[in-house]
């Protein structure tokens, strides 16, 4: 495989075989172990790009005519141009520059991504493999480097539909984890790359996978939420999770709801409403028993943490951004505390402070210090025996790789979880999930089974390995994501192998295992049977 | 997207089968999902689940979350899996004509 076959017409550039998987631990160390992944039927084979590797995540229709191809390319390089100026890219211009200009091809970042291991070491999937095709378009299309200078380069590569509709699948084989810019001894990025390659797609040619734009951002702009949560299906909710507050502890607890001058504008990810509102009835039971000055908010968009425009388009991150200062601005609350999402951090904490300024700027803060200090400094009564089984942690790149927040979350672990194990690497080292970047949330045709059996892959290895001698389904686990996201990947990944069934490993947030240990509930709070 | 004959009208469904005017639901084009889904023939316990999905959805918009549907109905998940086998989102919603779950549920 070469660099510039990716130009090269053929019904698909790679298949990946079984056999080419890497292995799994016990039980899942025989050849029957991995499910087939659904392949595509003719008619999607059809009528989508699918030549890359027959996946599909984004799903681009073939154009109907040559016109039409024509304007695609045209648009592409116009994108490609925009990102290296200083006008149209400053937020990641310079990041984006060193990683092409700095990066000496020595692929010591290659063994470091969790997809280019767990597939077998496919060619495509290298972290390398995408910047090095960007960076060869640029030379020949943009600097107008001579093609027989290229030629004698090796660096030649020919620029047509059929590369661009690969580039752009393949732009979300990558989560943007992050990992392959940590070993880099160069301070390359290329995970970066996929994500400024991903703009490229979004913000000039219209193209991004639907549940990010259609029924992510521009849902959230529009409703509330990219669940699709309006302001009255919210209160509808509350009030479900009250009830479900006052059965399970026996408190009635009224949640704040846009209490105006509130300490904490407490921000969750809506899809734990939706999917996990065990973790936002955790968090109300804690910051009552704590005496904590919060407040949830019910105006569109600030009562959804998420903003998907961090991983594929800075307009539609700005615009989101901009309305969860101007939520907690309206509120005059004093900060703005992020729930267990891990993009929410990265988007709000890291990216936002770029765009936020003036009395926009208002401190933003992660939940899990404040938690942390609360379980630490005994400001509520725990008793570590009610956690008496073996956890483990999934660290979230964004929390953890790429904000440091590292030691909080394990403080609280290791006060009130005598069986508490770290898997291993852990902590800045961790894997990805195989979910980041928004492929939890990718749900269509294929790209589910990709996303078990290849991108979350490595994560399922160390949670096995990490559990081997309990692996018994007689004695449950649990791993604990501080993560929406992680969460969504780790119960499909587990849905995928049959892991509740055959290892009995349960999954759930940090905040669940602290109202579990509170001595003032009577029943345990972790329900195992919502597997 | 592709169109397909259910209830004996022509529809437009996503790659998952989710219909894609929720408006022009009626009993015969759920009965017709439900055959795709192996949810047929409907029984009572069925369209109990299927009107509460829809009441739900008329009312709000949305899909209600699991665990309310699961306390409001009566059925437990166990029993949601045998009557819908692709579960309460991928099957159910969809037979009741919601539109597919969106964002991280």
């Amino acid at each position: 495989m070469k660099i510039e076959d990716i130009s090269k017409k053929s019904e698909q550039l790679i298949t990946i075989k079984p056999e080419d998987l890497m292995p799994l631990p016990y039980p899942y160390d025989t050849p029957d172990a991995d499910p087939a992944m659904r392949e595509l039927t003719q008619d999607q084979k059809n009528r989508y790009e699918a030549s890359l590797d027959g996946v599909l995540a984004i799903g681009i229709p073939k154009p109907e005519t040559k016109e039409i191809e024509e304007e695609l390319i045209r648009k592409f390089l116009s994108g490609l141009a925009k990102l290296l100026t200083k006008e149209n890219n400053w937020t990641f211009l310079q990041p984006l520059l060193h990683s092409l200009e700095y990066c000496v091809k020595c692929q010591i970042c290659n063994d470091s991504c969790p997809v280019y291991v767990a597939s077998g070491k496919q060619e495509i999937y290298r972290p390398t493999y995408r910047p090095e095709i960007l960076r060869r378009i640029i030379n020949k299309y943009l600097k107008k480097q001579s093609t027989l200078s290229l030629k004698l380069t090796g660096s030649d590569i020919e620029l047509n539909w059929t590369l661009i509709a690969r580039l752009a699948e393949l732009s979300y084989r990558c989560t943007l984890c992050r990992r392959c810019a940590q070993v880099c001894p160069l301070g390359v990025d290329n995970g970066l790359i996929s994500h400024e390659i991903r703009k490229i797609f979004s913000q000039e040619m219209g193209i991004a996978p639907k549940e990010l734009h259609e029924s992510g951002t521009v849902q959230q702009l529009k409703v509330g939420s990219s669940t699709g949560i309006t302001p009255k299906a919210l209160g509808n909710i509350i009030s479900f999770m009250e009830d479900e507050i006052e059965e399970k502890t026996g408190k009635k607890i009224k949640i704040p709801v846009d209490k105006e001058g509130a300490d904490i504008l407490l921000l969750h990810n809506a899809g734990e409403f939706m999917a996990w509102p065990e973790n936002t009835e955790a968090f109300a039971i804690i910051f009552e028993a704590a005496g904590i000055n919060w407040t949830l908010s019910s105006e569109l968009v600030g009562y959804d943490a998420v903003n998907y425009g961090v991983w594929y388009d800075d307009f539609q991150f700005a615009k989101i951004a901009l309305r969860h200062a101007e939520v907690a601005k309206a509120l005059k609350v004093k900060k703005i505390s992020v729930g267990e999402c891990g993009h929410a951090h990265k988007a709000m904490m890291v990216i936002a402070d770029r765009i936020l300024t003036g009395d926009l700027n208002i401190p933003r803060e992660s939940a899990i210090p404040l938690l942390a200090d609360l379980v630490i400094n005994n400001k509520i009564k725990l008793d570590p025996g009610r956690n008496n089984f073996p956890i483990t942690l999934h660290d979230p790149c964004n929390m953890v790789r790429l904000m440091g927040i590292v030691e909080p979350q394990r403080q609280i672990l290791r006060k009130i979880c005598p069986q508490f194990r770290e898997m291993e690497p852990h902590g800045v080292d961790n894997y990805c999930c195989g979910g980041g970047s928004g492929f939890a949330i990718i749900q269509s045709m294929n790209f589910p089974d990709w996303r078990s059996a290849i991108s979350g892959r490595v994560k399922l290895k160390q949670v096995l390995e990490t559990f081997q001698d309990v692996i018994s389904p007689d004695i449950p686990k649990y791993v604990c994501a501080p993560c929406s996201n992680c969460k969504g990947q780790i119960r499909d990944l587990f849905n995928y192998y049959s892991v509740f069934e055959k290892c009995n490993i349960f999954y759930g947030g940090l905040v669940e295992l602290i109202a579990n240990a509170m001595v003032d509930i009577e029943k345990p709070f972790i329900e195992w049977e919502w597997h | 997207m592709a169109k397909t004959t259910l209830g004996g009208i022509e529809m437009e469904i996503d790659e998952d089968g989710f219909i894609q005017e929720p408006d022009k639901w009626n009993k015969e084009i759920a009965e017709d999902i439900a055959k795709l889904e192996s949810a047929y023939p409907m029984t009572e316990e069925h369209w109990k689940l299927v009107n509460y999905l829809r009441d739900y959805f008329l009312k709000y918009e949305i899909a209600p979350p699991i665990r309310m549907l699961v306390k409001q109905t009566g059925l437990d998940l166990k029993k949601i899996y045998q009557l819908f086998p692709g579960g309460p989102a991928k099957g159910a919603c969809k037979i009741a004509g919601l539109p597919k779950p969106t964002g991280c549920v």
